[in-house]
């Protein structure tokens, strides 16, 4: 401990003009922050969770099918435990459904999930949905 | 510590004794400054999950900064660069063997495990338990040092003058120790993003300026042993560019890295990452201004 009380810091009267320099990048930096953040707190206008579903990939796994999707969140705010459904439709009738949970999708942000289906669903029409989440 | 360390500097005998004191002070840093990383659940999972080539980013990244703390904290005052490597590799050997340790202890690993789930979950707990056995070597051995003063003030005194003189560059790396070391701590729980989640533009704005204020206001303002002092007749805003906002920009770009290499930034909006970073360099900025004081 004592060579900290004895030790020499670096705030000299006269200091180097990189130190300068260096705050006044750091200055602009956090200004540019706090200008960014700023605008969005003015013009947020908090609409609620929007989800697009796009399926990425459907491949044969040991007992079954597995469908990868992408959900994104085109919105402003957060949705967690995001309730996804898939349906596999036989002409109107649903052949076989499958759920899963999303922990979050946050705003303006995508996440990644996928569903396994026993049925191969490559024959029908695959309709996955977002049936509910809550704010976290 | 440093009679440990100061063995092969010729004046003195190799001591097998203080070789073995200094590293139980490194293991004993190593555990209490790992232990809160060694008990949370993500860490042992991000083990698992962590993408290969950010995990072996991390691994590397943390030797020369190791050796750099090797060579710069203090401990080591009469250090050449090759004694700093040998410390640094000490470190993270210790880093390495007592998270082992404490992960078998936890029956968080067991024989059976996939080898690369082993090697994830201890590599990922080796960084912060390094840089803690490292830490505990120089902080644990205070009493040590102040004996070594009776036998070689002069030279102390000397080697503190010119090894230890914070110059600039150092006291900005010193600020990027603290920062990454408290937010390994938090960053891999769920907490962080939740808390960005939960934030409106609002908080977040808060949040920046109450961080700057805390970081400035702990190094200058509230005088704890160590606290820097402005010459006189300098005004407070000098020190404030100089110091205080490079050392909140380098606490940010580490809490970026940092949710980088956990992969708390894939596929989210700039928006997102920008808000997370502000929630983690919060800890970031706290642990920056620390170092400045402890370090």
């Amino acid at each position: 401990m004592t060579e900290i009380s004895r030790r020499p810091h670096s705030e000299k009267p006269d200091p180097h003009w990189v130190e300068w320099a260096t705050g006044i990048v750091s200055a602009v930096l956090v200004v540019a922050m706090l200008g960014w953040v700023g605008y969005e707190a003015l013009t947020d206008k908090d609409g609620p969770p929007e989800f697009r579903i796009t399926i990425t990939g459907i491949a044969p796994v040991s007992g079954g099918h597995r469908v990868e999707f992408d959900i994104a969140n085109r919105a402003t705010r957060t949705a967690a435990t995001v309730n996804v459904r898939g349906e596999i439709l036989d002409g109107s009738r649903t052949a076989e459904d499958a759920e899963v949970v999303i922990d979050y999708v946050p705003a303006q942000s995508k996440s990644s999930g996928a569903l396994i289906f026993r049925e191969d669903p490559g024959r029908h029409e695959i309709l996955i949905r977002a049936v509910g989440y809550s704010d976290p | 510590m440093s009679t440990s360390l100061q063995m092969n500097d010729g004046n003195r005998v190799s001591d097998p004794r203080a070789f073995v004191t200094g590293l139980g002070r490194g293991a004993a840093g190593a555990l209490l400054f790992g232990v809160p990383m060694l008990m949370t659940m993500e860490l042992w999972e991000l083990g698992f999950y962590i993408e290969r080539y950010r995990l072996l980013i991390l691994l590397t990244a943390n030797i020369p900064l190791l050796v750099s703390l090797a060579d710069r904290v203090g401990f080591e005052r009469t250090g050449t660069l090759a004694e700093a490597c040998r410390d640094a590799t000490i470190a993270y050997a210790l880093g390495i063997v007592m998270s082992t340790a404490i992960l078998v202890l936890f029956g968080d690993i067991k024989p059976g495990m996939p080898i690369s789930e082993i090697v994830g979950k201890v590599a990922i707990q080796a960084v912060p338990a390094s840089i803690g056995a490292l830490l505990g070597r120089s902080q644990l051995g205070e009493s040590n040092d102040d004996q070594d003063e009776h036998k070689d003030g002069n030279r102390d005194e000397e080697a503190v003058t010119d090894h230890l003189s914070t110059r600039y560059i150092q006291e900005l790396f010193l600020m990027g120790v603290g920062a990454l070391f408290l937010n390994l701590n938090v960053a891999p729980t769920e907490e962080i993003i939740l808390i960005s989640f939960k934030m409106t533009p609002w908080h977040a704005l808060a949040t920046i300026l109450v961080s700057i204020a805390i970081m400035h206001a702990f190094v200058y303002a509230v005088a704890f042993q160590g606290s820097h002092e402005v010459p006189e007749g300098t005004p407070w805003w000098h020190a404030f560019f100089r110091f205080t906002l490079p050392g909140y920009i380098v606490a940010m770009a580490i809490s970026l890295y940092v949710l980088w290499t956990f992969g708390r930034l894939d596929d989210v909006g700039p928006t997102q990452v920008l808000m997370s970073a502000i929630v983690l360099s919060f800890p970031g900025a706290i642990g920056a201004a620390a170092a400045r004081l402890i370090l």
